[in-house]
């Protein structure tokens, strides 16, 4: 197979192509399982394979994917054509990035393949935790297990060969219980990183148990809580919060080709023009974010991306000014040049696909803020006067430039004179990105700093679902609406 | 095509009657093609076929599922697909209730929504209609962007009950065109939805984007100040909120498990607005309808709400199971939900705009990112995007910059709903992750929504 890519990129570079990659995905798999209120709602797996071509035409990109890869040749002459229709409508010629050419693999760290695992084991599993959320005050308990296993050979019309194997493990409870009012209320623990691995040896039955009981206590919290007040306080938001806030407002609001209006169709802009790169006080001189793709175990982390550019470190925020984006071959040319001067010196290596069949985009890695030196949560929360701490996404809006946003979250604590008061329900916050930013007062220290990790990042059109991580500590940001 | 997939679903429910266990086949294939574009330049041309099968094993109340993407020559892999799903169920849990295996008693085919022109439509009549619809109004600084998406999407079915066959196929479009300033950031967006090549009309994309473009580029802008607003949507906005009351309002098993703002007990109360009649009605093939659901039972017309009282919630046979609930036909894709049309007669933009109107009215065409606050009070919020219009009562229009509404789905299709426009439109709704699944809602032109509050303003564009 891979001696007949190689056959097929250089016939359609013959052809006039100015480069061609493909993509061979000899599986991908996953296994699912919901168990709801005690019932195996979902007991599902699925397996595909298949080739997705990349081909570069007269600076127009043409795609084409299938997974009858008995017909190679034919995918290959789909994605060409593409591109010369595409072609025919190019406004600034599609240049890529140097890169170094590399014959190599990656596979991520996993101690025990879930896909191993026998499914009565999986399922012995899930009965166990519902059986721990099955308490009083509880109306629906859902417990989620996600195992995904993949393999891809990338070639490309550089010299490039690589081989990764990624396995991926994600786990989820959640309960959801009606207040006084009827009004239902959810409290959720998701499965982050632990240790160095994340194969089944990370469905640890201990953890989950912890995490299932004190779900299960605070959801009860909320039951009884008054309602969250409307009012401008300082917010300290948990890693189950900051993760989606690095998310939202720094990772999707970097992506170099939404920088670039590469998006504007569908999912939108930013704010953050060319010229703020070097110069634009993203944040206070406490936040430093950067785009980590060689964190060790992370589904941020892949070794290498769809354009064969080798995981890196990249600095996004540099003690509050912006220095940096998410970025991949094509954008990088095309910042600079449109910016006449070399803001990106090189891919960020971030350009990935969802699929075979899908096309690589800028994704985000690891978006990480680096943990600060204002101490444990409790010393944050001593520090504080008016405040509340915030946890648990359950709802995010996000304006199309990623200039403002609207957050819901599950549980809330009240903080006054530096103490922690009591819970409050439908606890939500918004603000002005770069007013929230400037308005980070303090973050945490090492101890508070939490590696969440993401399966449902949704970008592109067509659509993709991305994997990917975010290292975050405890922050506390200044005069915040919340209650709204 | 038809012959040889049915055959195939055919054969293999011949293996799968080996096997211990009940089994049903899913089959969906899908022929697409996104066109699409950034910065004045096709940014990606692509084309994808893709056939999917999922095999769901039945063993008296256990049940498990196994996809795969497969294709029709791969009869081995297939068969080993129904050994898997087979083998799964096996280890799998008991259900707390009996799962309903559905019965085919006749074959049943759907064609009816296909058309063969937009199926085969190429990328040069693809290019000449986003063309003809920008035609003029691109300039160095305003960027084209958008998708062209069109497709052909077939599903089959057939279970080891009956040898019966279901069988579906459409044809849909969805035409995007934005055009953003690339300095001041302001965009404006037109689009459309389509089931037959005939449905595409450049001429009314490049109409409504000629409109708004004359109004952004020499109408004052500015920040909205807080506080309630009399606002009309456009199509856009009013598909996206009808569409949150799919999932949190009308749907019975997200009711029962308390995941939505309508009870059982408001059924035959009066709950929205009496101007609002909402129908699931698979007869309009606009919405790319599904006319039997995947159980078989036949799709009529099925009042959501007529003159704002609660007709029924729709139960998909799962849910049904679950809650002891009779199915109503909703196991299905996606629904046809039609937004009857009122008394409004503006039928254009610029018709609108010209309506002589009593106060200030704050035109939102698009919601962007609208999510879920509260589910049981209904509780949105997304902000406006895409050409917002401050009509004001003097007859001036100003560009208002883009604001946040959090408002309640009942609340917005409630009391104070003063009018709908007469006209309707399909909207495309297809945001589908994964599989391709066209939809399409159909709402009036304008729906005017009094006293809307406005939680935030950008202050700039
Ligand atoms: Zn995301």
């Amino acid at each position: 197979m891979l001696d007949q890519m190689k056959m097929h990129l250089d016939r359609i570079r013959r052809s006039g192509a100015s480069y061609v990659d493909c993509r061979w995905y000899p599986f991908e798999e996953s296994n699912a399982l919901t168990m709801w209120n005690g019932n195996l709602k979902q007991a599902a797996a699925s397996r595909e394979s298949g080739v997705g071509v990349r081909v570069l035409y007269q600076g127009a990109w043409g795609f084409s994917a299938s997974s009858d890869t008995s017909a190679l040749g034919a995918v290959f002459d789909k994605a060409l054509d593409n591109a010369r229709i595409a072609a025919e409508r190019v406004t600034f010629p599609v240049r890529l990035a140097e890169k170094d050419a590399v014959q190599t693999a990656f596979t991520s760290p996993c101690h025990i393949d879930p896909f191993s695992v026998p499914l009565s084991d999986k399922v012995a599993f899930l009965k166990t935790m519902d059986e721990l959320l099955d308490q009083s005050g509880i109306f629906q308990r859902i417990g989620d297990l996600t195992f995904m296993r993949k393999q891809i050979h990338f070639v490309d019309s550089e010299g490039s060969e690589i081989e990764k194997n990624i396995t991926e493990v994600f786990g989820s409870l959640s309960v959801l219980g009606m207040d006084a009012q009827g009004a239902a209320h959810q409290r959720s623990f998701r499965l982050n990183q632990r240790g160095g691995t994340r194969g089944w040896e990370s469905i640890d039955k201990e953890h989950f148990a912890e995490n299932a009981e004190r779900i299960v206590r605070e959801l009860n919290q909320i039951l009884v809580a008054p309602q969250c007040p409307v009012d401008d306080r300082s917010v300290i938001l948990l890693p189950g919060q900051m993760f989606l806030q690095t998310h939202e407002t720094i990772g999707h609001a970097l992506e170099l080709d939404r920088i670039l209006g590469y998006e504007l169709a569908f999912a939108g802009g930013s704010f953050v023009t060319l010229d703020d790169f070097g110069k634009l006080r993203y944040g206070s001189e406490k936040l430093t974010a950067r785009a980590d793709a060689t964190l060790p175990n992370s589904p941020g982390s892949f070794g290498f991306d769809d354009d064969g550019v080798p995981a890196k470190d990249a600095l996004l925020i540099d003690r509050g000014i912006l220095v940096g984006a998410i970025t991949g071959r094509q954008m990088v040319e095309e910042a600079n040049a449109r910016a006449h001067r070399v803001i990106f010196p090189e891919s960020g290596g971030a350009n990935r696909a969802t699929a075979f069949y899908r096309v690589p985009i800028e994704r985000m890695t690891n978006i990480n803020i680096d943990p600060g030196t204002d101490g444990t949560l409790d010393e944050i929360v001593a520090a504080t006067d008016r405040g509340i701490v915030l946890d648990g996404d359950r709802s995010w809006s996000i304006g199309s430039n990623r200039e403002q946003f609207h957050f819901g979250t599950e549980i809330g604590w009240l903080v006054e004179d530096g103490q922690i008061t009591h819970v409050v329900k439908n606890a939500t916050y918004k603000d002005d990105t770069l007013r929230f930013w400037n308005a980070l007062s303090a973050v945490g220290d090492p101890s508070t700093w939490q590696v969440v990790y993401v399966d449902n990042c949704g970008k592109g059109q067509p659509n993709q679902v991305m994997q990917l991580g975010h290292g975050v500590p405890v922050c506390r940001f200044d005069g915040v609406r919340i209650g709204e | 095509m038809k012959a040889r997939i049915l055959q195939t679903l055919t054969d293999l429910r011949t293996y799968a009657l080996s096997k211990p266990c009940e089994i049903a086949l899913f089959y969906h294939e899908e022929d697409s093609a996104l066109m699409r574009f950034a910065n004045s330049a096709v940014s990606l041309n692509t084309s994808e076929h893709l056939i999917r099968l999922e095999i769901t094993a039945y063993a008296g109340r256990k049940r498990a599922s196994y996809e795969m993407i497969t294709d029709l020559t791969q009869m081995a892999e297939m068969r080993q697909g129904i050994d898997i799903a087979a083998e799964m169920v096996e280890h799998a849990q008991p259900l707390a209730y009996d799962p309903t295996i559905p019965v085919f008693s006749e074959s049943y085919a759907d064609e009816s929504c296909y058309d063969a022109a937009l199926a085969e439509i190429d990328g040069a009549s693809k290019l000449a209609t986003v063309n003809a619809a920008v035609t003029g109004l691109e300039t160095q600084h305003l960027k084209l962007s958008g998708i062209f998406s069109s497709g052909v999407n077939t599903v089959a079915q057939i279970n080891t009950r009956s040898e019966h066959t279901q069988f579906f196929r459409t044809t849909d479009a969805q035409v995007t065109v934005v055009l953003a300033h690339d300095t001041l950031k302001w965009e404006v967006q037109a689009e459309q939805s389509a089931q037959r090549k005939s449905d595409l009309d450049s001429q009314a994309l490049r109409e409504d984007l000629a409109f708004l473009v004359e109004q952004y580029t020499h109408a004052p802008a500015g920040q909205l100040p807080l506080g309630s607003y009399d606002v009309v949507f456009g199509p856009a906005a009013t598909a996206d909120l009808l569409n949150f009351m799919n999932w949190i309002g009308f749907n019975g098993g997200m009711a029962r498990r308390g995941y939505a703002c309508l009870r059982e007990d408001q059924v035959g109360h009066k709950i929205l607005s009496d101007k609002v009649t909402l129908v699931d009605d698979p007869s309009r093939r606009e919405t790319f309808p599904y006319r039997r659901d995947y159980t078989g039972i036949p799709r009529g017309p099925f009042p959501l709400f007529q003159h704002g009282v609660f007709a029924a919630f729709t139960w998909a046979q799962d849910d049904a199971d679950e809650y002891g609930a009779q199915p109503t036909g909703h196991s299905v894709g996606h629904k046809s939900l039609v937004l009857h049309g009122g008394s409004g007669d503006v039928d254009s933009l610029a018709a609108l705009a010209a309506a002589p109107r009593d106060k200030d009215l704050l035109y939102i065409p698009f919601l962007h990112y609208v999510n879920i606050v509260n589910p049981t009070k209904g509780l949105v919020t997304g902000s406006s995007r895409f050409g917002a219009l401050l009509l004001k009562q003097d007859g001036s229009i100003a560009i208002p910059f883009n604001v946040r509404l959090t408002q309640s789905v009942l609340d917005i299709f409630g009391d104070k709903v003063a009018w709908l426009s007469q006209q309707t439109v399909p909207y495309n709704t297809s945001h589908s992750y994964g599989a391709r699944n066209p939809t399409a809602i159909i709402v009036p032109r304008f729906v005017r929504v009094n006293d809307l509050e406005i939680s935030h303003a950008n202050a700039s564009f």
